[in-house]
């Protein structure tokens, strides 16, 4: 168990700065996500943890202690790799017992902890395999064993679902909260996909550009977005934003938070508009709506009984309103103009 | 930092000497042909030996260049040289594209054939070969040093490898365009596979140019020689004692293709890597 | 119709034509050779069996040959594999010293065997050679090099190896270069010594190509001449003399082509045996992932 704290950290990679200054902790115990798009560092931090591509400057202090020169074998810490990165010539059980050997894990105990885990990750009748029969499931469990059998104080885990396919992705998470739940240890995971950071995390700290937008629960950060750019990645689809048309003032609403009609209705924000696309997904269809104005919002409803070519008159609720002022960043309910911003677009309706 | 910068740069001082150390093992004999071939014959075999000339003597390479009929072994070897690239290349491509694009009876034993021929080495032919030229008379030419390589089964594979990887789609879309055959092949295939072809060039100029076994058994008459039979000689007329002239000797073998190397060296490597990994 | 069914052997058979003329039939014709007792002072060649194999199969020379030849392969290949595993290894790195280095390595490569030969021969001359020389610097007794049976082959080999371990290195420096990178952070993270991690995991990921380039230096040194030729002629005292060399001598300085033949049928067979064991080998290259 173990809290990772982040000090002052820049990364280059040659003359590029990939990260400057940043300052993250990952709380002990906690399922922590690192997301973002490509290119934002994430998988940066989640190396630099793991001792593999150490900062350039800056520490990074695991339970307090500075580890910025202590080898990557000996930070106490296991990674899952997007490629699995298993050890193509061993066998399972030799991929397993790797770290334990190098470790000098005495073989009894070894037999043991290779036992339980395999036992653990539905692997136990593969251990005298090659990695080259297994599926890609079955290689992802190798390579989450062979992080497991080491019983880290931090698991790491650089986008471990991406080469899995659809089915068996969401089938993972699960077992990922589970084994998370019974371990009870430190998790940093990286990855680009919002859906699984929002699914699988006690923590999200999303980061853009090597700087971190917001760091809260997924509920938190789809209710309560810091940024422009907090609300758009948060959400699929992404949050409708549009022009105040006052001090560079923009708002956004959810598309899940449209309500449509037929007929005129109330509410804060209405507006009217043609129904251009629609995208049935089952429970949920999704529609695109063009106003008036030519501006194209999108518009996620329990309803499918509206279709192209319909003329429909839309609604939001003065709370699912979110303002944002010119520097993108939130205005709240406390922030000064908030009142004057929201009314405003109360009276901009016709 | 400083520190910590200067401290990895000490502990890296002896591995970079080391390597400097094997770089020179591998360089050094070269500079010392070429520092030889500078120096007079007392300068040469005086010991301390100098490591730089102290007068530049140029008069070696005239020495080694009139000691036979150079400009006749130099000439031997450029146009043996080009014209098998030239032959290799007529024949080569059409038999590439043939093997990567159709499907035809008969097709796996001739390519045994080139398999065989791309494994066969020239020490075990010779001699039948050797007689066989004899026979047709043509061993009066240079053409025994030519014919033999005109059809070049290494390149034959490179290029078949290369032509499949063009996508079917691509080939598809150009008959849709009503492109015949020989523009296809011309046209979308051979500019799809110029590293390849460009490899292949370089390979067989190099292999060609230093090629001393085969020229050696094909020729008993000077005017045939190319350049390596030639400067082998040179030991023999100039006495195993004149090191200054054979170095020069050497040189003017050697220069073409350190010259080739220095330019297209990446070019170089890669197309001898790939002929190994195949 | 019938045009296009043609098109194919149109296009193939000029290579082929070449490649039977130059290649296949040769092979029989050194077949019938060698039991003809052919030989290039007066024309007449008459059948005779097998005696050239049983002259061959009787003569000390022959055996000597083919012992120096395998003496020659043997340490001509593990030389190479060693020096060119341990630089490859050594110089698997992306910095513009190392890739210069690589070049440079490279370089008598491309260079003619003869020039190499030649200049080795300079370097190890007995009287006035370099090496010599710098044996005497650093305080050790002189050489004979090639001028000695007991350090002949030693210094022929010794230029093969230096002539061919460069190309040997790249080779294996694109197959370490082909290893993922992740599979060493991975070994890092399990905290594996490096030496551990080349004989655990570089090693095994690599033998399947340096079996095949074992295979492929083995039929290169049974081919060796040019180096002998230009060096020793074979001897001193039949030191040096290998199997082609003998094929050579045989056939163009004592005219016999038969029984030259007959020795050439022996390094057909050995080469054509490698040969089938490397394309046996090559049908169930492993692969991995």
């Amino acid at each position: 168990m173990a809290r990772i704290e982040i000090k002052n950290v820049t990364k280059c990679f040659e003359k590029n700065t990939i990260i400057s200054n940043l300052n993250l902790t990952i709380e002990d115990g906690k399922f922590t996500v690192l997301v973002g798009p490509s290119g934002c560092g994430k998988t940066t931090i989640l190396r630099m943890i793991a001792g593999i591509g150490p900062q350039t400057s800056g520490q990074v202090l695991i339970d307090g202690e500075d580890v910025s020169d202590i080898e990557a074998g000996k930070r106490g810490v296991a990674m899952v790799f997007q490629n699995y990165a298993i050890y193509p010539t061993m066998s399972v059980r030799e991929n397993i017992e790797f770290g334990l050997k190098n470790n000098k894990v005495p073989k009894a105990e070894r037999e043991r902890r290779i036992n339980e885990v395999s036992e653990a990750v539905g692997l136990s009748d593969y251990l005298d395999r090659k990695p080259s029969t297994l599926s890609g499931g079955q290689r992802q469990r190798v390579a989450l064993a062979r992080a497991m059998v080491k019983q880290p104080k931090v698991f790491l885990m650089d986008e471990p679902l991406s080469n899995l396919d659809a089915k068996l992705r969401v089938q993972m998470r699960v077992e990922l909260i589970e084994i998370h739940k019974r371990l009870g240890t430190t998790f940093v995971y990286v990855t680009h996909d919002q859906v699984e950071a929002m699914s699988m995390a006690d923590k999200i700290v999303l980061l853009n550009n090597g700087i971190i937008q917001q760091e809260a629960s997924p509920a938190d950060i789809y209710r309560d977005p810091n940024n422009m750019f907090t609300a758009q990645f948060i959400g699929t689809p992404p949050m409708n934003i549009l022009d105040l048309g006052c001090d560079g003032v923009r708002f956004g609403f959810r598309p899940e938070k449209v309500s449509l009609s037929l007929k005129p209705v109330e509410g804060s924000y209405k507006f009217e508009a043609d129904i251009v696309t629609r995208e049935m997904l089952g429970s949920e269809t999704i529609y695109s709506l063009r106003m008036s104005d030519g501006k194209t919002v999108m518009a996620k409803s329990s309803k499918d009984d509206f279709f192209m070519g319909n003329h429909v008159y839309a609604s939001v609720e003065r709370e699912n309103i979110y303002l944002f002022a010119e520097d993108e960043q939130r205005i709240r309910a406390e922030n000064e103009g908030y009142e004057k911003y929201l009314n405003m677009l109360g009276a901009s309706d016709k | 930092m400083n520190n910590k910068k200067a401290l990895r740069i000490v502990k890296k001082t002896p591995e970079y000497l080391l390597k400097t150390l094997v770089i020179l093992v591998f360089i050094f004999p070269f500079y010392w042909m070429l520092s030889t071939a500078f120096k007079t014959y007392a300068e040469a075999i005086a010991t301390p030996p100098t490591l730089w000339p102290a007068d530049l003597i140029i008069e070696n390479f005239a020495k080694a260049w009139n000691s036979g009929p150079f400009l006749t072994y130099t000439k031997n070897s450029v146009i043996v040289t080009l014209s098998v690239i030239v032959i290799q290349y007529i024949i080569m491509v059409p038999a590439a594209y043939g093997f990567a694009r159709f499907n035809f009876r008969g097709k796996n034993l001739l390519f045994a054939i080139v398999l065989i021929a791309f494994m066969m080495p020239g020490q075990i032919v010779f001699i039948p070969v050797y007689l066989m030229l004899a026979k047709w008379d043509l061993l009066k030419t240079l053409l025994p040093q030519i014919l033999p390589f005109a059809a070049n089964a290494f390149g034959i594979f490179l290029l078949r490898q290369y032509f499949m990887q063009v996508p079917e789609e691509i080939i598809e879309a150009a008959k849709l365009d009503n492109a015949k055959e020989h523009q296809i092949m011309f046209k979308i295939m051979m500019p799809m596979a110029k590293s390849a072809m460009m490899t292949v060039a370089l390979f067989s100029f190099i292999s060609r140019w230093n090629d001393y076994f085969w020229p050696l058994v094909m020729t008993n008459d000077e005017s045939l020689r190319p350049l390596t039979v030639g400067i082998a000689m040179l030991k023999d007329a100039e006495g195993i004692v004149n090191w200054h002239v054979i170095m020069a000797g050497n040189t003017i073998l050697v220069i073409p293709i350190i010259l080739i190397y220095i330019f297209a060296s990446r070019q170089i490597v890669k197309a001898f890597v790939y002929s190994g990994i195949k | 119709m019938k045009k296009k069914k043609a098109y194919p052997y149109l296009l193939i058979g000029p290579a082929i034509l070449f490649m039977l003329v130059f290649v296949i039939y040769p092979m029989f014709y050194l077949g019938y050779i060698s039991l003809t007792n052919w030989n290039l002072i007066n024309p007449t060649k008459k059948f005779v069996g097998f005696n050239n194999y049983i002259t061959l199969f009787h003569r000390e020379e022959f055996y000597k040959s083919l012992f120096n030849t395998c003496t020659y392969t043997f340490f001509t290949v593990i030389s190479i594999m060693v020096i060119a595993l341990l630089l490859a290894v050594w110089f698997n790195r992306n910095t513009k010293f190392d890739t210069f280095g690589q070049m440079a390595i490279f370089t008598p490569h491309i260079i003619a065997l003869v020039s190499v030969a030649m200049v080795w021969l300079w370097l190890m001359d007995p009287d006035a050679g370099l090496l010599n020389y710098i044996l005497k610097v650093f305080g050790f007794p002189p050489s004979k090099w090639l001028q000695s049976s007991k350090t002949s082959m030693m210094s022929i080999i010794i230029v093969s190896v230096w002539k061919s371990v460069g190309y040997y290195t790249l080779i294996i420096l694109a197959a370490l270069q082909s290893i993922p990178k992740d599979i060493y952070e991975a070994a890092d993270l399990d905290n594996a010594p490096k030496i551990r991690q080349f004989f655990k995991i570089t090693l095994p990921m690599i033998s399947p190509q340096l079996f095949f380039l074992l295979i492929v230096m083995t039929i290169d040194s049974f081919k060796v001449f040019e180096t002998v030729r230009v060096m020793t002629s074979g001897g001193p005292n039949f030191s040096t003399n290998v199997l082609v060399y003998y094929i050579y001598d045989n056939a163009f300085i004592n005219m016999k082509l038969g029984y030259a033949a007959a020795a050439g049928m022996v390094l057909l067979v050995i080469i054509g045996l490698i040969t089938i064991v490397y394309f046996k080998l090559l049908a169930k290259k492993v692969h991995y992932q």
